[in-house]
């Protein structure tokens, strides 16, 4: 069990009585890099808010680490070694490229409260922040205003952010989303190298079947509000029910 | 904002000659007789409202969050000192380090409410809780004096108006650096953060309700020590200084001056009471005139200056250097 770094028990949930999931179970094995598919509403992205705490569960448990963190606050998530990037990129427009990753540097070390030492004396604050730049190929950037930034650069932020926090396990929702197919290319070779590099555990939700079956262990399947299947690639892009529900024909 | 070391240098400077300007202004009014004497109060004044407008800034320019009841915390402050010195015997040196306290304590309380609401909802809730101070103040007359206020509020006989002034004055400056250093500080980026994205500031581990919280208590603490300087200056204290009205002139200085800046509502706080002043000083009838020329100022600047008075002199300034 201890390599279980997330599970999902029995977990449903329903919106103004349109219901969502209806009971869903899976179990995310440490250090995996697996996807989550399925058609449009299938609630891929509402599983993520689930799993980060932004909406509560109407039944069932979310277990990370061995932690029942159903109904924790999103900042609680975080802190427990959970991060996300989100489909509709999620930055802080106004702020440069590098205040961005700052600050999140800062809330990872608990530094929020010092209201004395100014910011800009935050030496290995910097240092750290301009590193994770570096790591996503952004340093060259790091002075402007991320609002300013083209899309594929500010998903890029986005996922930035979310490696800031040095997260066990990793959430990204869609990283190819609207991008051009140059940097699909590019995304795709950053969050490979990025897993083997720091480790860690990630899933992704994407509808670029290149991706997920190019470089996932693991694919879920959402679909009838509840997990459809899973199994490596091969198991999935070969599932009757899979290809009936979602793929059709075009794998 | 501009960081080259060039820049810096040129702010530092500029700092530094306003505020020995500031500390010679008294001696220079005090020859100048009756009219001399009159405007050592004002520009005392001028001091004390541009600290309110600071503090309320730390919520609205850096927090984001629109207060419609900042004057509960400068009237809790005000109350303070009245009440202290006037009923209890306090000398100014005490009662005056009590007044930020205790408006401190009445921010943690309402703010903890106020914090869980967002846009017009917290807005709204502050207005509420102030004018709940405003009625409670107003209604309780047996202790605080009703709408008569508190009057005859002793004064330190070494504090003349020109003392008084360089003691504002020096309260003033302390506030001001200890404000730069918190906007400047780690607290102060996250505070930023909030503002920028709350929903992502969420999810990067920022507490948001909790930064927002102590926050809106180290504001409340300014405008508390800003309400105890002008009772002092008044030597009363009475429920005007907690009425909606006094909430929105912090607002309105920081629209004018510029609330992206920290002293962006201190300089615009001071531009608005000049002009009134002036206005008053023209004719007395053109006091009534007030309103309109506010209303004016308002829309040129919401229309053209966004960034207010600062903002502008940024445009400015960033156009002639390049």
């Amino acid at each position: 069990m201890t390599d279980q770094i997330l599970r999902i028990e029995n977990l449903s949930k329903s919106f103004e009585g349109n219901q969502i999931f209806n009971d869903v179970n899976f179990a995310v094995s440490q250090g995996e890099l697996s996807a989550i598919i399925g058609p449009n509403g299938a609630g891929k992205t509402t599983l993520f808010n689930l799993i980060t705490g932004y909406h509560i569960p109407d039944r069932g448990r979310i277990i990370f680490k061995g932690k029942d963190i159903s109904g924790l606050q999103p900042f609680d998530i975080v802190r427990l070694g959970m991060a996300r990037a989100f489909q509709i990129t999620n930055i802080f427009p106004r702020m440069t490229v590098l205040e961005n990753l700052v600050t999140t540097v800062i809330t990872k070390e608990n530094g929020n409260l010092n209201m004395v030492k100014p910011v800009s004396k935050l030496k290995t604050v910097h240092e750290r922040a301009y590193e994770i730049l570096v790591s996503v190929g952004l340093a060259d950037m790091a002075h402007r205003q991320s609002g300013t930034l083209a899309h594929g650069n500010q998903k890029r932020l986005d996922m930035a952010i979310a490696l800031a926090l040095e997260p066990e396990l990793l959430l990204l929702d869609e990283p190819m989303a609207g991008m051009s197919p140059e940097e699909r290319w590019q995304t795709v070779e950053l969050v490979k190298q990025l897993w083997e590099r720091l480790k860690i555990t990630m899933v992704f939700i994407e509808h670029d079947m290149d991706m997920v079956f190019g470089i996932s262990q693991k694919v879920r399947v959402l679909c009838y509000k509840t997990l459809l299947a899973e199994g490596t690639p091969q198991e999935i892009s070969s599932n009757p029910q899979v290809i009936e529900a979602y793929l059709g024909e075009e794998v | 904002m501009d960081k080259s070391p060039s820049n810096k240098k040129m702010r530092w400077i500029s700092g530094v000659v306003v505020a020995v300007a500031l500390f010679v202004l008294p001696f220079v009014l005090a020859r100048l007789g009756r009219t001399g004497e009159f405007w050592i109060w004002v520009t005392t004044e001028m001091i004390i409202m541009a600290l309110f407008a600071m503090s309320l800034n730390l919520i609205l320019g850096f927090g984001g969050m629109v207060s419609f009841g900042h004057a509960a915390f400068f009237g809790a402050g005000a109350y303070t000192v009245a009440l202290l010195m006037k009923k209890a015997g306090w000398p100014l040196y005490l009662a005056l380090p009590a007044a930020p306290l205790v408006a401190a304590i009445v921010a943690a309380v309402i703010g903890w409410f106020c914090v869980r609401l967002l846009g017009l909802y917290f807005a709204i809730l502050t207005l509420a809780f102030s004018q709940l101070l405003y009625m409670i103040i107003f209604q309780w007359y047996t202790f605080t004096g009703g709408d008569d206020g508190i009057h005859g509020i002793p004064r330190p006989e070494f504090l003349d108006p020109t003392n008084y002034y360089l003691l504002c004055l020096v309260l003033f400056l302390i506030c001001f650096v200890l404000m730069r250093m918190i906007v400047n500080s780690s607290f102060g980026l996250s505070i930023r953060t909030t503002r920028e994205n709350l929903e992502r500031a969420k999810f990067i581990g920022i507490n948001v309700r909790r930064y927002q919280l102590i926050n809106f208590i180290i504001a409340g603490a300014f405008a508390g020590l800003a309400g105890g300087l002008l009772t002092e200056l008044n030597r009363f204290a009475q429920t005007e200084f907690l009425h909606w009205s006094k909430s929105a002139e912090p607002i309105l200085a920081s629209l004018v001056g510029g609330m992206y800046s920290l002293v962006g509502p201190a300089i615009g706080s001071a531009v608005l009471m000049f002009l009134k002043i002036i206005l008053q000083q023209a004719h007395r009838s053109m006091v009534e005139m007030w309103a309109i020329v506010l209303g004016l100022i308002l829309l040129v600047v919401v229309l053209f200056a966004p960034g207010g008075l600062v903002g502008l002199y940024e445009r400015l300034f960033g156009k002639s250097e390049s």
